[in-house]
């Protein structure tokens, strides 16, 4: 008896169905909620989020009182993407280029932070911060110390951001080195090329999907961290992330907190838009 | 070639080569799913609730599963050695001891359903949040005769009138919390943070209640007033304060321990853990006056051992058990019987017991209904972004 094949269109989307399952239930539905909350009414009991509709929320959200905010996150990100790369890619190119046998070995230690929690991380970096932290009694060596330290400032943040993200970067980065093709760059010096010209119209453009996709996996995570500002930064330190957790914690306002979860996930959407086309291949 | 070699591919949701599985088909399921997601929580949210629908009839207490167990769920270190071994031995009831460490655990735990806890511990501001959604039931006082070894105070307090829902488990104050060395001086009032050696690092608590009263306070407001030209004022003079300080945090015992900060406004309980591992901080009741806090034993709607609950209840409140639970805490008893039983050094430190005139300056939290509560976390919103 000849065996019933199942139909192209149905193999193609039972094999959907795993993937299919998994975006719906970690992607899809809590998005769903996210907007659909950003429509409640706010409740003030246990319920939080109640009908009728309304769009007072992103009333509230868009008022100018929050623009101020909404660029110290920008800026924050925008200054922790820029100074990964600044930081991530010499190492980057160390490690694919001269790193020889132990490139795994030193990947390796640039993940290894990473098992420890990113919460205790960052309490360590308070105490180093602090007033009376090695940080600032270092540099009161040379006269550079803060009174009351660097903790609650908006470098200390930038800091905090940095060192969470950079493997991020890394990561990217070092592929991207990886696979460049070296030769390019004797053939430049060969065509008459300078250290500097070469490295800024024949390096960087070979690398570029790298720098833009570690840019991207540094900015949008930074862009929406809350934990960092709050514990490294002080009462002029807020982000929207930080806002938002405000909202669904003490504030008690999960239309608010929905609204400019929305409106921060539509920036991020944004920024991915304007990558550009060589961006396309990247992510 | 050189371009396609330095693309890097970091994630890929689909394959453009492929035929079977174009763009069009993927966006198609897709859409799908986002559909079905929809379907799936639509009806997650409801109408809201009919508002202080609480009146109950029928308080009479009873177990809903007939065994010999409670399951009592409270803050961390905040019970004597004997409380639950005595009550055990006399009830012969086996207790479940479990422990939560901030009111918003257990809001999360009761508000899905309460897995099975007879008795919890929350905040006063929490319990009227809990009483305005039915969450906790309203108490059975023919079970509990001890009832009258409670301080008058605590039984018309604007939080639980009349003990309907709740009976106090200790009580503490909101104050200032200084480091006297770093300060080089006593502190008396909330003009501590103009203070040179103060700016920059004390803190405000994260509590809309709290951090607005200090506003309201220190213009000479009512801190439960619900003018909303003085909750204005108070937001006003609350951005204008945050100038000057360095944190709005409720974490404040590690910052305080540390020495990280000077100043602090504090539940007196975290000061006084504070002071066993830094012995250089003080206590203070500002002049301007402060906020009464207390912890309240309540019974979760769903209890399944309601009457347990009540005998319990009623074992703290006799006076030797409540005495033994205060001197262990060392927060405020609100047991007139049990006085007689508590340390005397702890009676009579001003800074857990105040005298009259001074508690006078110290109100219960009242709840101001639904729509202030929500201006003043409003208005908490403001000060913290402005």
């Amino acid at each position: 008896m000849a065996r019933r094949r199942v139909p192209r269109w149905l193999a193609a989307n039972l094999l959907l169905l795993p993937a299919g399952f998994w975006l719906a239930v970690f992607l899809l539905v809590p998005l769903a909620l996210v907007v659909e909350y950003s429509f409640a009414t706010r409740d003030t009991g246990p319920l939080r989020v109640v009908l009728p509709w309304t769009t007072r929320a992103y009333r509230t959200a868009l008022d100018p009182a929050f623009l101020p905010i909404f660029g110290r996150t920008l800026t924050y990100a925008g200054l922790t993407a820029l100074a990964c790369l600044l930081l991530g890619f010499p190492l980057a190119w160390f490690i694919a280029r001269h790193a020889g046998r132990f490139r795994t070995a030193l990947l390796a230690a640039v993940l290894v932070p990473f098992w420890a929690s990113y919460l205790a991380r960052i309490y360590a970096w308070k105490a180093l911060l602090d007033g009376e932290g090695l940080v600032n009694r270092l540099l009161g060596l040379v006269g550079l110390d803060r009174d009351g330290g660097f903790l609650l400032t908006d470098g200390a943040v930038i800091l905090g951001l940095t060192y969470g993200f950079l493997p991020f970067m890394v990561l990217p980065l070092y592929v991207a080195c990886e696979r460049f093709d070296y030769r390019l760059v004797e053939a430049s010096y060969d065509l008459g090329h300078g250290r500097v010209s070469t490295f800024f119209r024949v390096v960087l453009p070979g690398v570029w999907p790298g720098v833009l996709a570690g840019s991207l996996l540094v900015l949008v995570p930074a862009a929406g961290d809350f934990v960092t500002p709050k514990l490294l930064g002080g009462v002029d330190q807020s982000t929207f992330g930080s806002v938002i957790d405000d909202q669904f914690r003490g504030g008690n306002n999960w239309p608010l907190g929905s609204a400019m979860a929305v409106l921060l996930l539509l920036l991020v959407v944004v920024v991915l838009m304007l990558r550009g086309r060589r961006g396309e291949d990247v992510l | 070639m050189a371009r396609k070699d330095g693309t890097v591919r970091i994630a890929r949701l689909w394959d453009t080569d492929s035929r079977r599985l174009t763009r069009r088909s993927m966006l198609r399921s897709m859409a799908f799913f986002a559909l079905a997601a929809q379907g799936a929580t639509a009806c997650a949210i409801s109408e809201a609730p009919p508002r202080n629908a609480s009146g109950a009839t029928n308080t009479k207490a009873s177990n809903n599963v007939a065994e010999n167990r409670l399951n009592f769920f409270n803050w961390t270190d905040y019970i004597a050695k004997d409380t639950i071994p005595g009550f055990e031995k006399e009830s012969g009831i086996g207790v479940t001891y479990d422990n939560f460490s901030s009111n918003d655990e257990l809001e999360a735990k009761i508000a899905t359903g309460a897995p099975g806890y007879d008795l919890v511990v929350p905040s006063d501001n929490f319990l009227r949040r809990f009483v305005r959604t039915n969450l906790v039931r309203p108490l059975d006082h023919d079970l509990l005769p001890n009832l009258k070894n409670l301080e008058r105070r605590f039984r018309e307090a604007d939080y639980d009138p009349g003990n309907r829902f709740s009976v106090p488990w200790a009580w503490g104050t909101t104050g200032l919390a200084y480091s006297r060395s770093q300060l080089g001086t006593e502190v008396t009032g909330f003009d501590a943070y103009d203070l040179p050696a103060a700016r920059g690092r004390s803190i405000v608590l994260d509590e809309a209640r709290d951090g607005m009263g200090l506003g309201l306070l220190a213009l000479g407001y009512d801190p439960n007033t619900k003018d909303a030209q003085q909750i204005e004022e108070a937001t006003r003079y609350l951005l204008d304060l945050k100038k000057k300080i360095g944190q709005i945090t409720s974490d404040v015992v590690e910052p305080l321990t540390s020495g990280q900060t000077p100043l602090a406004q504090v539940y007196s309980g975290d000061a006084f853990q504070a002071k066993d591992t830094n012995p250089d901080l003080e206590y203070v009741i500002p002049e301007e006056g402060g906020l009464t806090y207390v912890d309240l034993l309540c019974v979760p709607a769903t209890a399944p051992h309601a009457e347990n609950a009540h005998r319990f209840i009623d074992y703290i409140l006799r006076p030797d058990v409540g005495a033994e639970l205060a001197n262990t805490i060392r927060y405020g008893s609100a047991n007139t019987a049990a006085k007689p039983m508590i340390d005397k050094e702890l009676l009579d430190n001003p800074m857990v017991y105040p005298p009259a005139d001074v508690l006078a300056k110290l109100p219960f939290t009242k709840d101001l209904g639904p729509d202030v509560e929500a201006r003043y976390a409003d208005a908490w919103t403001k000060v913290k972004t402005g």
